[in-house]
């Protein structure tokens, strides 16, 4: 079906990527390296060995603000959106939770004792979201393999994993607003750019969580519903 | 306090037009989530658990309202009506607000705060009472409410209702957020806090 504003696999790539900037972080997720120069999206895809159903299907939820589960006629491989999803989840843990720790200890000092709290409780989410992807990494991912095997699962199924990733979330709001209302001190370049960091990557979990909620997670129970027949 | 919206509305255009609206509306903080198809609405309904719910009376129908008012599960969900043409006002009758197709941001901002006041009129936003600083201090130095009851002679019960006025006061809801609140206040020093929550880990 058609929809308005929705990238079909004929636009070309680099006017995606123009027009939506937070795009280049799927591209590379997926594995496409840059310099693709004025080809479609199909065709980079085809040359990278990249699913086109499955990268359309995140670029066109993320672009879009209004968020509906992927419908029932779109064919796409669920094996290819799991690699996304744990390339995704490599980015947040190796790259840009570090790198906002960083910034935080460059903006705040390691000195005093209110950047020992805030550091602390940093650590602290970031050990939730470490938890939290391990649990995707190790059960949700695997269940969803087996069952692509065409195996069943007895004692598990898709909807026992929702509903998660709002406390996750509401820490790193939690520490936004903490910092944002009760920090003592003259704001600082440092301090602003790690803030923004901090917006940003609330942001980008927002967008994966989506990925997860309403691409992937239909796509598991459509399978779990598909075995049992 | 964050606020769970959900939109049931067939018409992409008016559904996309009210989340348009409402995430214009300054000082709201809101999450929305779209429900297109009405025969999901149960169980979308079950899995965003939200505090307001805007629909049209007549696509959700007087039988599955009163359904929906009746389930223990949906007990704190206020329902508010989306108003697009003319219609009898029993249709009405039983919803916490109504809002037109024709209300402008102004009117819809005023009935926002009005639904979030009856919703939520326990929260004040003022300072902590010397009382609920103690309480801090003692969760900071991670005692349990338990604990505290007994150092401050209070029972349980009165602990975990000023925990959670700290909580709706602050919008703090973690032992950690609250050390963090302790220490940039004064009202304890690291070494306090040292002995307490992170010595347990």
């Amino acid at each position: 079906m058609y929809k308005i504003g929705q990238y079909k696999e004929y636009d070309k790539l680099s006017d995606l990527i123009c027009a939506n900037y937070p795009m280049l972080l799927v591209v590379s997720r997926f594995g496409i390296s840059l310099g693709f120069g004025d080809k479609s999206i199909k065709e980079v895809c085809d040359e990278n060995s990249v699913d086109t159903n499955s990268f359309l299907a995140v670029v066109n939820l993320l672009i879009n603000d209004e968020k509906l589960e992927i419908e029932e006629d779109i064919n796409l491989s669920l094996p290819s959106l799991i690699e996304y999803l744990r390339d995704s989840h490599l980015y947040f843990l190796e790259y840009r939770l570090p790198q906002i720790r960083k910034k935080l200890i460059e903006a705040l000092g390691d000195k005093n004792d209110i950047s020992k709290v805030i550091i602390r409780f940093y650590d602290e989410y970031v050990d939730e979201v470490h938890k939290h992807i391990f649990y995707e990494n190790t059960t949700v991912f695997s269940y969803a393999e087996t069952l692509i095997e065409g195996s069943s699962v007895s004692g598990y199924n898709i909807d026992m994993f929702s509903c998660q990733h709002d406390e996750v979330n509401g820490k790193l709001a939690e520490l936004r607003d903490i910092i944002i209302k009760y920090y003592p001190s003259q704001s600082s370049n440092e301090l602003n750019s790690a803030m923004f960091d901090i917006f940003t990557c609330a942001d980008d979990l927002a967008s994966h969580n989506a990925v997860e909620d309403y691409i992937f997670t239909p796509i598991v129970r459509r399978l779990e519903q598909s075995n049992k027949k | 306090m964050r606020l769970h919206i959900v939109i049931a509305e067939p018409s992409v255009i008016i559904r996309s037009g009210l989340v348009a609206v409402l995430r214009r509306l300054p000082s709201l903080d809101i999450d929305i989530a779209e429900i297109a198809d009405m025969s999901q609405l149960n169980i979308q309904l079950k899995r965003y658990r939200p505090n307001i719910l805007i629909v049209n009376p007549s696509n959700i129908g007087t039988f599955y309202f009163q359904q929906l008012k009746k389930d223990s599960e949906f007990a704190h969900l206020k329902m508010i009506a989306l108003q697009c043409n003319l219609m009898d006002n029993t249709l009405l009758k039983g919803y916490d607000g109504v809002i037109s197709l024709y209300d402008g941001a102004d009117i819809l901002k005023d009935k926002f705060a009005h639904i979030m006041r009856t919703t939520d009129n326990k929260e004040q936003k003022q300072g902590l009472s010397e009382r609920e600083k103690e309480i801090v201090v003692c969760v900071v130095k991670g005692l349990t409410n338990k604990q505290i009851a007994e150092e401050l002679f209070l029972s349980t019960h009165t602990i975990m209702t000023h925990r959670r006025n700290i909580a709706g006061k602050l919008q703090i809801h973690s032992p950690s957020g609250l050390t963090i609140y302790a220490i940039v206040n004064k009202l304890v020093d690291l070494d306090d806090v040292k002995d307490g929550i992170y010595s347990e880990e």
